[in-house]
């Protein structure tokens, strides 16, 4: 058991990554690259302002396409995630617009038992 | 075998940082919300003279919500549709009353929608409600300065130092309900939307469920079922 242990610890520390440097590129560092692979809402809440001051900086660099690609991903991203209704849910969004329809054409339709 | 085991999951638990990534939408949302409920114990009360209906203590309600996105088109959540009257003054037999009455409709929603265009999303909303309405009044009883004046009294000093004390009691209803209604949410950047929704609830309030002090009391008539409600908010996705 503690020959695994040493085992795993001395790997650990032959293949461990080097400590992150600074990237020379405002738009290679890991940040923009995370926006890019997973979307701008991969990105952790405590990272945002960093996050933002990364893209002027990389616009300013010569990035501006780069940049607006980024957006332009993440809004496909959304889209093509929810453009159709997949599953059940189009059968709940039915039932939904049944019971409103339902409910509002009785407001309208319906006659008051008083009124008779 | 045991400690191989913890060995294992111990060298795996880096990998699951990957995992972290794909984890749904998490977004919050503010708003207000508007309806129009028929109130007659407050507002055709001979006996006490409640604060006047406006649109702002019968009509809006404050309106705050969380949804996990837990599948590609759906979300559940809470969401909460809470309108306030405050009337101070309020004329009663011993004393001049503060009041304090919130209907609360706590939502439990199920939304299922689908972009129509990048930045447009049709949403589809059904949920149970759990309502609650609270009644507060601040009152001066005066049996309670007695007491509290012989209760300090036993501790020597100047005698009868209270001269108004004041109590806070509430009475509280819960009723269930539930919720239809359709939405339209235009995303103004990828995290913040605009949410408009429109639909109906229907609440099964009944005046004689009231309690205050466990005890059974009959409360203010009010007509909140059938209801048309409307809401406007702001979202933001966390993630």
């Amino acid at each position: 058991m503690r020959s695994l242990f040493l085992i795993i610890l001395f790997f650990n520390i032959i293949i461990a990554q080097s400590p992150k440097k600074s990237a020379d590129s405002p738009c290679d560092d890991p940040l923009i690259r995370l926006a890019e692979l997973e979307g701008i809402k991969a990105v952790p809440l405590k990272d945002l302002i960093r996050l933002k001051k990364l893209m002027k900086a990389c616009e300013r660099a010569g990035g501006k396409d780069q940049i607006s690609k980024l957006y332009e991903n993440d809004w496909n991203r959304d889209y093509k995630k929810a453009r159709r209704m997949a599953s059940w849910t189009s059968t709940h969004a039915m039932c939904v617009f049944v019971s409103f329809g339902y409910y509002f054409v009785g407001k309208v339709l319906a006659t008051n038992p008083d009124s008779d | 075998m045991k400690s191989q085991i913890y060995v294992l999951i111990i060298s795996l638990l880096p990998l699951c940082n990957d995992i972290a990534h794909g984890q749904p939408k998490l977004s919050i949302d503010m708003g207000v919300g508007f309806y129009e409920p028929t109130l007659t114990g407050f507002d055709q009360n001979e006996t006490v003279q409640f604060p006047p209906k406006s649109i702002l203590n019968k009509n809006l309600m404050f309106n705050w919500g969380i949804y996990y996105e837990f599948f590609n088109n759906a979300r559940i959540g809470y969401n909460s549709f809470t309108s306030y009257a405050i009337g101070k003054s309020i004329t009663l037999i011993n004393s001049e009353a503060v009041f304090r009455r919130s209907l609360s409709y706590r939502i439990f929603p199920i939304e299922t929608f689908f972009r129509w265009k990048p930045n447009v999303e049709l949403n589809f909303t059904l949920a149970p409600i759990w309502g609650r309405g609270r009644i507060e009044l601040d009152t001066t009883p005066g049996d309670k300065t007695d007491d509290w004046n012989y209760f300090i009294n036993s501790f020597g000093g100047s005698p009868d130092p209270v001269s108004d004390m004041g109590a806070t009691d509430v009475m509280i209803t819960d009723w269930f309900g539930y919720s239809s209604m359709l939405g339209f949410r235009y995303y103004i950047n990828s995290r913040i939307g605009v949410d408009v929704k429109g639909g109906f609830m229907n609440n099964s309030y009944k005046e004689e469920n009231w309690r205050i002090q466990r005890q059974k009391v009959t409360g203010p008539k009010m007509k909140v079922d059938d209801l048309p409600i409307f809401s406007l908010k702001i979202i933001y996705g966390i993630r």
